[in-house]
């Protein structure tokens, strides 16, 4: 083998290799392909992908923490993504997987969040729900992607073109001439209203005089609140508000020694009270049988002849007074030995 | 009337031959417009053929692999350097306000990966490449060299052609590849330097679509055209006649045809694997 044929082999053989191996690399470069086990898997299943092609990011708060590796038609009418995401990155607590459109270009992300994170969405929470399941397995659902709203939008701008359609039939030649009209008399009303106005000015610049003066009083009303405010910021500055509030204190604890005392009190009044009530009841009974006739007093109370007897005993020892008095020694004898 | 009548068979008898004229004509015009065709799909299974010979055809293989592919690289390095600046800045130029600007680094990988670097390096190759073989079997050609060596027992299929086609079909991916590589990078630096847009922009957008069926795309349409050069140049080279005029006649033509059949070949393998794929 002469020696040129030995350098155009090693040549020919050195390019091919060398090319095939860096164009190799690059791709796999550009892939971002998982070379030595740096990324773990998440499998997420949800009823629909969207846009979402392998390779297309995924997303955890808005930064890039893995990729898209594998879509696949599940069973009973799911899709199951398998994600790649790096080892370091941990998902949120109960996580959820959004499929959403990145940009109007046709870009797609997975966006792993937690239940805070989701959109007021009705659907799609139910979606949600729908996918969850109890494993390792996490619930996916699709965000409606720019195509959609702007299809909605293109519902929304068609329903507007009709309102205005019928606008343009309600406004004919003659609303056209009754708005014409209209604006003459508004014009006619503002003129009148100038000229009102003109003619209360001189009213209008009273009430604001007066309005000037109430500001005035309002101001001096503040500044007097300001100096009382300062006045009670240097009384409580001075301890005066700190006596007050011993003296207060002093207070209360005699009140409260007070409130014992009249609680005593009340307690022995209580006991007077029952023994009241019991000598009531006593003299109540006794009062009745007084009244009834009964006993020495109640004949008393009762017998009219006692009385009678009474008035003639006083009368006879008035009379018999009178006579001692009057002869003195029919009674009375004093003797001597 | 005797003289009538001869006449009148004499016009009877001229008419079918006009009318059969006019069919052997049309039949002839057709017959050599598409000889070329039947001439080139006999080349091609004849090359085929001759591959089973490879005693004859390896030891100068890697000499042909070397003198067009190797030598290649340097103007397949020029082109595909010129062609990602200017793909970074018409990018930008084109729909630099409407688009983000990472869409500079999606835009020239995947047209450089996709269609330039094929097609460029492709065209350029053809010129470098199918004149080089039309002009130098020609000259075998008309200096009786061929003749020799068919005398000589050697096969011109398998000893001339056959290494030359299969170093072109080998050698053109790896310029392809080349180019892509350094059309990508350039634009990379392009848009660094020129533009507004950062490394990881240029990244994101190189990233976010592509696919390894684009650079597979490209390289597999760059050996059809290896092929189809390194064919038309030796067809053009082992027919040419007619001394040095004739050959650079026949170079001409093959660098010609063989552009043509790189546009053809590229349409082609957009309708086979496009059609009806997208990046999803």
């Amino acid at each position: 083998m002469s020696s040129e044929r030995r350098t155009n082999d090693f040549l020919v053989g050195a390019s091919v290799i060398i090319v095939t191996v860096v164009l190799i690399v690059t791709v796999l470069w550009v892939q971002q392909t998982d070379l030595g086990g740096k990324t773990r898997h998440v499998v997420v299943r949800t009823r629909d992908v969207g846009g979402v092609a392998l390779g297309n990011p995924v997303v955890i708060r808005g930064v890039r923490a893995g990729q898209v590796e594998g879509i696949a038609l599940g069973g009973r009418g799911w899709v199951v993504l398998k994600l790649a995401i790096d080892r370091g990155v941990s998902l949120p607590a109960d996580p959820v997987v959004l499929l959403i459109a990145a940009s109007l270009f046709g870009e797609w992300q997975v966006n792993v969040t937690d239940e805070k994170g989701l959109p007021p969405d009705r659907e799609l929470r139910a979606a949600l729900v729908e996918a969850h399941t109890t494993g390792d397995t996490l619930a996916g659902a699709v965000l409606p992607d720019i195509a959609q709203l702007t299809s909605v939008a293109g519902r929304i701008a068609g329903d507007v073109a009709k309102v205005s359609d019928r606008v343009q039939v309600a406004f004919d030649d003659k609303a056209a001439k009754e708005l014409r009209e209209s604006i003459r008399n508004f014009a006619q009303l503002s003129a009148e209203l100038a000229k009102t106005v003109q003619a209360q000015s001189k009213n209008l610049d009273l009430i604001s005089t007066d309005v000037r003066q109430g500001l005035q009083s309002v101001n001096a009303a503040a500044d007097n609140l300001t100096r009382f405010s300062s006045r009670v910021d240097s009384s409580t500055s001075r301890g005066e508000l700190q006596q007050i509030v011993s003296n207060s204190q002093s207070a209360a604890r005699e009140l409260m020694q007070a409130t014992s005392a009249l609680r005593k009190i009340t307690d022995d009044v209580n006991g007077t009270q029952a023994k009241l009530s019991s000598a009531v009841s006593r003299a109540d009974s006794v009062f009745t049988k007084m009244n009834s006739g009964q006993g020495t007093l109640g004949r008393m109370i009762n017998d009219p002849r006692l009385y009678q007897n009474s008035d003639s005993l006083v009368s006879e020892l008035r009379a018999l007074v009178a006579d001692v008095k009057k002869n003195p020694r029919r009674y009375i004898n004093v003797r001597v030995f | 009337m005797a003289l009538v009548g001869v006449s009148v068979s004499a016009a009877r008898s001229a008419k079918p031959s006009r009318v059969v004229h006019a069919v052997t004509a049309l039949g002839q015009g057709v017959r050599e417009s598409i000889s070329g065709v039947g001439q080139g799909a006999r080349f091609v299974v004849d090359v085929i053929r001759a591959t089973r010979d490879t005693s004859s055809w390896m030891p100068m293989f890697t000499l042909h692999a070397r003198t067009l592919g190797v030598g290649s690289l340097p103007i397949g390095i020029f082109i595909a350097i010129f062609t990602g600046i200017v793909l970074a800045l018409l990018a930008s130029y084109s729909v630099g306000d409407i688009v983000p600007p990472y869409f500079v680094g999606t835009l020239v990988q995947k047209t450089v990966t996709l269609e330039l670097a094929p097609v460029l390096t492709g065209l350029a190759l053809a010129g470098r490449v199918g004149a080089n073989i039309a002009a130098e079997l020609g000259t075998m050609r008309v200096t009786e060299q061929i003749d020799a060596l068919e005398t000589l027992t050697f096969d011109p299929m398998s000893y001339l052609v056959v290494p030359r086609v299969l170093a072109a079909t080998m050698m053109f991916p790896v310029v392809v590849g080349v180019a892509m590589l350094v059309g990508v990078t350039s634009g990379w630096l392009a848009a660094i330097g020129l533009l507004d847009v950062t490394t990881p922009q240029f990244l994101k957008g190189v990233r976010i679509f592509f696919v390894d069926f684009d650079v597979r795309y490209g390289l597999v349409k760059a050996a059809s055209f290896g092929a189809a050069v390194a064919l038309i140049g030796c067809r053009a080279g082992l027919t040419t006649s007619g001394g040095a005029q004739g050959v650079g006649r026949n170079a001409t033509r093959a660098v010609v045809i063989s552009a043509v059949m790189i546009l053809v070949l590229d349409a082609f393998w957009a309708v086979v694997w496009l059609t009806g794929r997208t990046l999803r």
